[in-house]
């Protein structure tokens, strides 16, 4: 009797089994698909605004460089602060630990950056067609 | 189980006719009873399945996702320095010049925003081109444009093909490649005509070497 009954457990356990790696092969795939997708779109928009405060920052500080008196100095430090910390962030790894910490540290970099050079911050670092406001 | 009798007894009596239709329906209870399981354990799996694969596809995804865009965030915060610095120094000439090649990059990166949130679909080309075109670009500008568009073909022609497969849309973009004239990688195409444009307007507004220096590493 105890074998008859190990029998049937064992039957359904065959049959949830085999349902289970048929269902795991297809959840993987659209697991990875879907994870891409929403990685891809978060990714692109980290690399977008790190992008632009980058070149927004390399461009001013070779624009500043021809003039240097103190009150220029100032910006350029920071300038050179900015563009610093940006390079020594993994902009692309998104399992970096202290990627909201960083990338708030870089914002606010940029703010006080924007400010010293007497241009609005907001211009639209997003993904929309972008022009500096005054 | 009452199937479970049934079998016990069998082996030692015959089954008779009567018995025909419980075997009959008992079987078929065994059966469901096992797509069931079957059934279930698909949906197990496919839940198990998909929760490891989705971080992990998340990580490919953002790293693929943020070096493609690195370069074209580069590009905006290039082109919003040299605007803010044209209109500080009076430069109005040029503002309007620099906010066009800022819509081109916007448009490009929503197009590449739109390719990342579809499935493997490259951005069209013809598009791309259709809204370079429509805009009013300055004389110098556009006929660095229309040099972009004949000189490419030659150099495009033999590496089109290549590309083409390995996007594997072989035939729209083909025939958009011989359409357009120009080199079929999308990006190649928009992003080194926004950096030439770039490199054209500093040396236009005078500006120091180092500023082309960094706009030529760009990468595109």
């Amino acid at each position: 009797m105890a074998d008859l009954f190990d029998g049937i457990v064992m039957a359904e356990q065959r049959f949830h089994g085999e349902g289970y790696q048929e269902g795991f092969a297809e959840g993987s795939h659209a697991g990875m698909a879907e994870g891409r997708r929403y990685g891809a779109l978060h990714g692109a928009r980290i690399g977008s605004e790190i992008g632009c405060y980058l070149g927004f920052a390399l461009t001013w500080h070779c624009l500043l460089q021809k003039h240097t008196d103190e009150k220029n100095s100032k910006k350029m430090r920071a300038l050179d602060s900015l563009i610093g910390m940006i390079q020594k962030f993994p902009y692309e790894d998104p399992t970096y630990d202290k990627l909201q910490e960083d990338l708030e540290k870089i914002r606010g970099k940029f703010k006080q950056v924007c400010s010293m050079l007497n241009i609005q911050s907001d211009f639209r670092i997003g993904t929309e067609r972008s022009s500096l406001t005054f | 189980m009452s199937w479970v009798q049934v079998a016990v007894s069998q082996s030692s009596e015959d089954i008779f006719d009567e018995d025909a239709d419980e075997m009959y329906l008992l079987k078929k209870e065994w059966n469901n009873t096992m797509k069931k399981r079957l059934k279930e354990g698909y949906r197990d799996g496919i839940e198990a399945g998909k929760e490891l694969a989705l971080q992990t596809g998340f990580n490919q995804g953002y790293r693929h996702g943020a070096e493609l865009m690195i370069t074209c965030g580069q590009f905006k915060g290039t082109l919003n320095a040299l605007l803010s610095w044209c209109h500080f120094n009076g430069h109005d000439s040029a503002l309007s010049t620099i906010n066009n090649l800022l819509d081109v990059v916007g448009k490009y990166e929503d197009d590449v925003l739109k390719y990342l949130n579809s499935t493997e679909e490259q951005p069209h080309l013809g598009h791309i081109l259709d809204s370079v075109q429509d805009m009013d670009l300055n004389h110098t500008a556009g006929t660095e444009y229309k040099e972009v568009k004949d000189g490419k073909h030659e150099d495009c022609g033999s590496s089109s093909e290549n590309i083409c497969r390995n996007n594997g849309e072989v035939g729209s973009l083909q025939s958009e490649c011989r359409k357009a004239n120009l080199c079929t990688d999308p990006e190649k195409s928009t992003l080194a005509w926004v950096k030439r444009q770039t490199v054209w307007l500093v040396e236009q507004l005078g500006l120091s070497l180092d500023i082309l220096y960094h706009v030529q590493q760009l990468e595109h």
